[in-house]
């Protein structure tokens, strides 16, 4: 999905500056052997701040690996 | 206090690890102010953040000066510090977020340009840091140009709040570099432990930087000749002071 797409589809949330901000799932693990696992959430209008911000605020760990992903491109399955 | 080891006499090298220090301090100070204010959560934590680092950094340049004969005991420590090498930019708050932005993106980057030269030093002390500051700065360049295109797509008085404290510090961060024949600038550079003239420096940061401005619809004094970015307009050498690495004049805020 382009960001493009992702700016036209996600349910956003309008900020100070006016420009909606994107839901980004955090998702890290600790060790190689542990799955990765969702750690929480950042919100940014671009996926280079969500990046940033992904590790200012989720830096409780030395994580191996840190992904994240716009809630956008989550499909669901079986819904609730 | 260095009693043990002999001291360097360089004053060139010993006048910019005074400016790295100082200017890291105030960035440092001023950036923590704004832990509690940013306009979002995240930009609050990673404000915070980037303090840390960049006090961090200054808390590994200060001891150096020790290692100096020009070193005043009294200068070299920043509680006790009266003298002020930082740019005339810092010597206030922040009048508003966007020149949170302007520091962050123009004269952090500036300094990491500095760094980015230093990394193959011949002195080791300043090698060793350049190698591990760049590292740490590679995330906060990532939070200016995001924050610079963000302001920049809000447009109306948002980004035109930017675009003034862009143009505010502007001139002060490419006089920093020095003018080409900068005689501290030049020992640095004689002696390897920068690989760049200061001409060679700011054409490093443009091409760094002219990118995400122009991309951003920020206008600056920058032109791109023959597919390089150089200064449009004469930099302002006659309120320059070559001690202190600061410009001259009132400082004009964002706001």
């Amino acid at each position: 999905m382009s960001e493009t797409d992702i700016h036209a589809v996600v349910p956003t949330t309008p900020t100070q500056q006016g420009t909606p901000d994107i839901v980004w799932h955090v998702y890290a693990r600790r060790k190689y052997d542990e799955p990765l696992h969702e750690i929480g959430n950042v919100m940014a209008d671009d996926v280079e701040l969500a990046k940033v911000y992904a590790r200012s605020i989720y830096d409780e760990f030395s994580w191996v690996e840190m992904i994240i992903m716009p809630r956008a491109s989550i499909v669901t399955v079986i819904s609730s | 206090m260095n009693t043990t080891q002999t001291r360097l006499d360089n004053p060139a090298l010993f006048a910019i690890l005074s400016s790295l220090a100082d200017n890291k301090q105030a960035v440092g100070r001023r950036y923590a102010y704004w832990c509690n204010g940013a306009p979002a959560l995240e930009a609050a934590v990673a404000a915070a953040a980037m303090t840390q680092d960049e006090l961090g950094h200054a808390r590994t340049l200060y001891p150096l000066l020790d290692d100096f004969v020009q070193a005043d005991p009294v200068q070299v420590v920043p509680e006790t510090r009266t003298l002020r090498y930082h740019l005339a930019y810092l010597d206030h708050d922040f009048a508003g977020w966007s020149d949170f932005v302007a520091t962050n993106f123009l004269f952090d980057t500036a300094l990491t340009t500095f760094f980015e030269a230093a990394q193959n030093s011949t002195y080791e002390p300043l090698r060793q840091r350049s190698r591990k500051i760049i590292q740490e700065e590679r995330i906060h360049l990532m939070h200016g140009e995001g924050w610079i295109r963000r302001l920049g797509k809000s447009g109306g008085s948002v980004k035109r709040t930017l675009g003034a404290s862009l143009a505010a510090l502007w001139d002060e961060t490419l006089c920093w570099f020095g003018p080409n024949d900068d005689t501290t600038m030049h020992n640095l550079y004689q002696a390897e432990i920068i690989d760049a003239t200061p001409d060679m420096l700011r054409s490093r940061y443009l091409q760094k930087i002219m990118p995400t401005l122009t991309s951003s619809g920020f206008a600056v004094p920058a032109i791109l000749n023959d597919q390089q970015w150089e200064a449009s307009e004469v930099l302002p050498w006659s309120r320059w002071d070559s001690v202190t690495r600061r410009l001259g004049g009132e400082r004009e805020h964002g706001l």
